[in-house]
């Protein structure tokens, strides 16, 4: 029967493979910047020219501050 | 080549600088005029390799005077950055002295940000780990974490959410060939201090 790989599992995996071979920071590094990418994109577009005076409304709508 | 060294007290992470670290690493340039700092929490284990997304950066900074607190604020504003709470040094200063986080991005984005946690020697779990901090080193950006015996423990036993627990599994692992079990022995009851 084949074992199913849970989270943690892959977690363990992966810091093992990253131990021996660096390369799999570029990964990684993909990843972040996608992100951040994405991020910037989504709230440029939400909050427009006045984007700190409409991103305080969106945190002060959710409880954030 | 592997994935990190130990250079005398500092640990070096062989990888290339990202977004999210050139970003903490020109608020830290901007704080460090200012004030001593520890990064905590989910970018220890970020910077170290764990694959996952994250939106802001904890720092802890001891609680510094009213006009040197101005000081770093204007300076912060006039490097491009941001405070979602206020705009105003005075205001912000009343979160700081009564323990509360303030959060800082760059002008025109939300995340990543920093959470900028205030403290001081009360907070004996917070003051324990800021004063034994570990040096890390990604390429010519060199910060301070706590030991990562202590890192892995608080996330085990005080935050303990399903990230946390990854996130101390992943530090665990990756660095299981120089954590030192004495260290964990060490720690331990100084976090447990903080469920009391």
């Amino acid at each position: 029967m084949k074992k199913i790989i849970s989270d943690l599992d892959y977690v363990i995996l992966y810091a093992e493979q990253l131990k021996k071979n660096k390369e799999l920071f570029k990964q990684q590094k993909e990843l972040i910047e996608a992100q951040i990418k994405a991020s910037s994109s989504l709230f440029r577009n939400a909050f427009g020219e006045d984007f700190k005076t409409n991103a305080r409304k969106y945190l002060q709508g959710r409880g954030l501050i | 080549m592997k994935g990190y060294k130990v250079e005398r007290d500092t640990i070096v992470i062989n990888r290339e600088l990202t977004s999210l670290d050139l970003f903490v690493k020109d608020f830290l340039s901007i704080l460090k005029k200012y004030s001593d700092y520890l990064i905590v929490s989910g970018f220890v284990s970020i910077s170290t390799g764990r694959t996952r997304g994250t939106e802001n950066v904890d720092i802890l900074f001891p609680i510094i005077q009213k006009e040197k607190f101005a000081k770093l604020f204007n300076d912060l504003q006039k490097n491009e950055f941001w405070c979602y709470q206020s705009d105003n040094a005075e205001s912000l200063y009343s979160y700081i002295e009564n323990f509360n986080s303030i959060r800082f991005a760059r002008i025109n984005e939300m995340f990543p940000n920093i959470e900028l946690i205030p403290f001081n020697e009360e907070k004996k779990t917070k003051f324990f780990e800021f004063s034994h901090p570990q040096k890390i080193r990604i390429e010519d950006f060199e910060f301070k974490i706590p030991p990562i015996e202590f890192e892995i423990l608080y996330k085990e036993i005080i935050l303990a959410g399903k990230k946390d627990l990854a996130d101390a599994l992943h530090l665990r692992t990756f660095f299981s060939k120089i954590l030192k079990e004495e260290k964990f022995k060490e720690y331990e009851p100084i976090i447990r201090e903080e469920l009391k």
